[in-house]
């Protein structure tokens, strides 16, 4: 049987989970609402993990915001579309870039959450955007280059933005995390501020 | 003593570290300062929806934060206003100049800053008006007490007579 071929383009599945082994056990994930989340919670369903419901735009600021509070590293895993939403951010982030902050932009061009509708991801180059604003930044499209690319921006001294290309998923193969907006806040609160 | 100094103490008696902002000629005596504390650190926005995040993401880890900006740009936060922060209970204090009322000379601003206080009463954000001859220092206070006890957005409108009151 042959092995599979590791330069295809990976599924968001399989560069969640190298993202989940690869981030400390210490390690904050803030995940875009929609099939991000669904697809980390089905991957591993962790305490410093946030998902999340709403704020389409608002999943990298999110994470700055983390960063800026913890010395702890911060995962971003944002959605083409929310990214595009928002593509300002980047400045904002970059002018701050704090060491312990990755962004990876999961791009499969594509509104999956809400049914599949093209992104203007396709033509739009989330590396460049990030390189002008002055961000160091990789762009990706296999397993391989996901797992060289997130585990040195783990490792660097400034916030790092991954572009990963992946397939199209199935958003009914990952369950929907069943936790109200509170408890989310509360579990991830908690495990973070100590003595609250 | 001008109503910049007033917000300064009420925000650090309250133990807010983190300043998300946007300019206006309103605000760039208070930005200006805020910016010179050791204990407050601020970060220039590109668009004031991100300070919805941020804000929020900083309080998950134990900050205390508060977004300054002008009501045009908090009419740009409604909807990471209501899809996060009213349905989580994620807090921050705003500290708007508002617009669209007494003095406005621009219609561009009237539309949607007028009526910034059914706005946010609207979608369940509590907001204070403050006008000239208060005391600032005691509302911002008890608005950013309340913003973090209770875990919601608190928004303080700052009106023009007070505004122009220290010009």
């Amino acid at each position: 049987m042959s092995s599979p071929d590791e330069s295809r383009i990976p599924t968001q599945y399989e560069c969640t989970e190298q993202l989940v082994q690869t981030t400390p056990a210490d390690g904050l994930i803030v995940s875009n609402l929609g099939v991000s989340s669904w697809i980390l919670s089905k991957v591993e369903d962790r305490d410093r993990n946030y998902y999340m419901k709403g704020a389409m735009g608002s999943t990298t600021p999110m994470g700055l915001g983390m960063a800026l509070g913890t010395n702890a590293p911060v995962t971003v895993i944002d959605g083409d579309g929310s990214m595009l939403m928002s593509l300002g951010a980047l400045a904002t982030v970059a002018r701050e870039s704090p060491e312990n902050l990755t962004i990876v932009v999961m791009d499969n061009s594509e509104f999956k959450t809400t049914g599949g509708q093209p992104t203007l991801a396709a033509d739009a180059s989330f590396h460049d955007v990030a390189r002008s604003c002055g961000l160091r930044s990789h762009s990706v499209s296999s397993r391989d280059e996901f797992e060289t690319a997130y585990e040195s921006a783990i490792d660097s001294t400034e916030t790092v933005l991954i572009s990963c290309a992946v397939t199209s998923s199935v958003p009914e193969e990952y369950p929907r995390p069943d936790y109200s907006h509170s408890y989310l806040k509360h579990r991830f609160r908690s495990a973070i501020v100590e003595g609250e | 003593m001008e109503w910049e100094y007033s917000v300064i103490e009420a925000l650090q008696r309250t133990d807010i570290d983190l300043v998300a902002y946007l300019p206006d000629s309103a605000l760039s005596d208070l930005i200006d300062r805020v910016e010179e504390l050791d204990g407050i650190d601020t970060v220039l926005l590109s668009r004031e929806e991100e300070a919805v995040g941020i804000l929020s993401g900083a309080w998950l880890t134990g900050r205390r934060g508060a977004l300054i900006c002008q009501s045009s740009g908090l009419a740009n936060t409604f909807n990471a206003l209501g899809s996060l922060s009213k349905p989580t209970r994620l807090p921050f204090l705003g500290i708007v100049t508002h617009r669209g009322d007494l003095g406005d000379h621009n219609l561009a601003h009237t539309a949607a800053e007028y009526p910034m206080p059914e706005l946010l009463n609207t979608i369940g954000i509590r907001n204070h008006c403050l006008h000239d001859g208060v005391d600032v220092e005691q509302r911002v206070t008890m608005a950013a007490k309340t913003a973090f006890s209770q875990e919601e957005p608190y928004v303080m409108l700052l009106e023009p007579t007070l505004l122009e009151g220290d010009e």
